[in-house]
């Protein structure tokens, strides 16, 4: 395999990752869409499209082994195919959330909605919005745009406790309401995974283009705190009488 | 749209684009401007005199090389016409890379046109959708037309056509972007009002109609009184709604006739209280107006500012629960006349607050079933303060209350 050769099939792995970035990215969008609408059509195409993702998955995968193998690259080449294979495992891990949200949109399609959802999808926004801009540094190599991103990661956080205390109020005062609640808590567990899954490739980002593996800033959900004022409204309320 | 063709420092001809109209079918408008683009190139280009050495002469130019992408860019003006089109549009090269794209390509995009040259699609693009749709053009020859959802900063709805560009043994793809987002919005205002009128209408018709029919069938007193009485109220909800109505459509198309004068916002302040103040009293609010002494003084249509008053104070009332308190302030600061309108009802959630003033727009559907009201009060509150020339916000906090600040420019 020649030099040309060599860069042209680089080039063309960077861009199957992007490809691959944009098919989750779309699936993120579409999952919450589905759960809001409870539209189950909507939550099979999802589920049906992780094939792709899947078979993207391989190819890089594939492409980069072949390329250390056979080429020996060095320095910033080396670094952005290390990057690459670790990013992979991110997006696909991303697009088994949004698989993960299309079949709790399918589990609950008989249920009625326990309240209007608002800020979950203000989560998935915010989450997809991480994860578009990760991206972004990836493409255009930006290492300064990817120590931007995970500082968005303290609203999607702030968002994540709001929803969890109100489920927990939700399933407190009503014991019917617990299935439904534990499942929209998923849902927002799996948002505020891919927030931190977005935080991870920007930590890629920043080692292929500075060449220093770099913990970048994020803020970590106190589960100890959230559960402690859960116990706290667990006490305090009062259950619906059963029927 | 129109752009000059000039050759050697002379005026030879113009180009002109007409974006057809809405009632176009999509794939046919798309095409019909990129043919008439061509048929309008061959044609002047055509008539171009190439003048050497005092020699005049004429060079024809064949069709075909205008529908190579080196035909496309060679000729003169080409580019021009490309920058000056409102529909995005990209070549891309056999490699997958962009080779050209437009200002409007950039636009729908959210990409500065000169960051996309030389870049792969999918870098500059990142829609999968599109990726292999001009994967198949290039690949395989595939054209079509079709709608894409892209998604970037805010969700687009576009129309995308792919088309072939070949010759000298290579194959580009040409690709035409027009963003019908807009067109989708105003389609599903169209939708959700005539909806919403037709289920505000349909409710109180029905309801006429069951009473009607069972007075017919002979009903006694006083239960025929009661029915009455019931026929008339929901006959004055619907004339209020259709009065809502025509104000909103005069108010929107300019039309509404503004008798301006002086007028005393703290007076008008004062009598719009003064007309709740008995109803406030049954619904247990306390209802309260703080005006300055002095008077303020506005140029303004007392009887719409009137209306401006009191459908927020009907709002405010409607909105509070027993125990609670409705405010009405007016003052005078900075050059500026503000009127407020405050409650401690259950509050907006921030969500909600930018759609407020929409036609229709209900914060809480099921709350809103048990009041009255046309759902269009707000709505006409905002057009008829623009009209004066001042502005309208909302800030609430569930679980506080909500509160409405007009402004008016001291005049």
């Amino acid at each position: 395999m020649g030099r040309e050769n060599f860069h042209r099939i680089l080039e063309e792995t960077q861009q199957n990752v992007l490809r691959m970035g944009s098919l989750v990215e779309e699936a993120i969008t579409k999952a919450v869409d589905a759960l809001t609408r409870s539209d189950t059509k909507l939550a099979d195409e999802i589920l049906k499209a992780d094939d792709y993702v899947d078979d993207l998955n391989v190819l890089i995968e594939t492409n980069c082994l072949n390329l250390l193998a056979l080429q020996q690259p060095m320095a910033s080449d080396l670094r952005t195919i290390a990057a690459m294979l670790d990013i992979v495992i991110d997006l696909e891990r991303i697009g088994d959330h949004a698989c993960d949200i299309a079949q709790i949109t399918k589990n609950l399609a008989n249920e009625p909605q326990l309240k209007p959802l608002v800020d979950i999808p203000l989560m998935a926004a915010k989450a997809r919005e991480m994860l578009r801009e990760s991206l972004d540094a990836f493409s255009h190599h930006d290492a300064q745009a990817a120590h931007e991103v995970p500082r968005k990661d303290d609203e999607v956080d702030r968002l994540y406790r709001k929803v969890f205390a109100e489920l927990i109020q939700f399933m407190a005062n009503d014991p019917k309401a617990i299935g439904r609640a534990s499942n929209l808590l998923l849902v927002a567990l799996y948002l505020e995974r891919i927030a931190d899954h977005s935080t991870n490739i920007c930590e890629r980002v920043v080692y292929m283009v500075e060449g220093v593996p770099k913990k970048l800033k994020r803020s970590v959900v106190e589960f100890n705190e959230v559960l402690a004022h859960s116990d706290e409204i667990m006490q305090t309320s009062t259950p619906a009488a059963a029927d | 749209m129109t752009t000059r063709l000039v050759c050697g420092g002379a005026l030879i001809g113009i180009i002109a684009v007409a974006y057809l109209a809405a009632t176009q079918p999509e794939p046919a408008r798309t095409i019909l401007v990129a043919v008439a683009l061509v048929v309008a190139l061959v044609f002047v280009v055509a008539l171009v005199p190439v003048r050497t050495k005092g020699q005049p002469s004429v060079t024809t130019v064949e069709p075909e090389a205008l529908t190579t992408h080196a035909g496309l860019r060679s000729q003169p003006g080409v580019a021009e016409v490309l920058e000056a089109l409102p529909v995005g549009v990209m070549i891309i090269g056999e490699d997958g890379k962009i080779r050209s794209f437009n200002t409007a390509a950039g636009e729908v995009f959210g990409v500065p046109a000169e960051r996309a040259t030389n870049r792969a699609l999918i870098e500059i693009v990142r829609n999968f959708e599109l990726d292999r749709r001009v994967g198949a053009t290039l690949r395989d020859g595939v054209e079509e037309t079709s709608e894409l959802t892209y998604v970037a900063a805010q969700q687009r709805y576009l129309q995308v056509t792919t088309r072939v560009l070949a010759g000298d043994g290579s194959r580009s793809a040409l690709v035409i972007v027009t963003d019908q987002t807009r067109m989708r919005e105003l389609e599903t205002l169209r939708r959700d009002f005539v909806s919403n009128v037709s289920h505000e209408l349909r409710t109180p018709l029905t309801a006429v109609k069951l009473m009607v029919e069972t007075l017919q069938t002979g009903v006694e007193r006083p239960a025929s009184d009661e029915f009455l009485g019931s026929i008339a109220q929901e006959t004055e909800r619907m004339i209020a709604l259709v009065e809502d109505l025509l104000d909103l459509a005069r108010l929107e198309s300019g039309k509404l006739e503004m008798r301006l004068g002086a007028v005393d916002i703290g007076e008008l302040c004062r009598q719009a209280v003064q007309a709740q103040r008995a109803r406030a009293h049954t619904l247990g609010i306390a209802l309260e107006c703080s005006t300055p002494d002095a008077p303020i003084t506005i140029s303004a249509d007392r009887d719409k500012l009137s209306q401006v008053i009191a459908n927020l104070l009907d709002n405010a009332l409607r909105h509070t629960p027993p125990s609670g308190h409705v405010k009405l302030a007016a003052s005078n600061s900075n050059g500026a006349v503000n009127i407020v309108v405050s409650d401690t009802g259950s509050g907006i959630p921030s969500t909600a607050l930018p759609h407020v003033f929409e036609r229709f727009y209900v914060v809480d559907p099921a709350r809103a079933r048990s009041r009255s009201g046309t759902g269009l009060g707000l709505a006409i509150v905002k057009h008829i303060i623009e009209a004066h020339g001042g502005t309208i916000t909302a800030t609430s906090e569930l679980g506080v209350g909500t509160s409405f600040h007009c402004t008016f420019a001291n005049v």
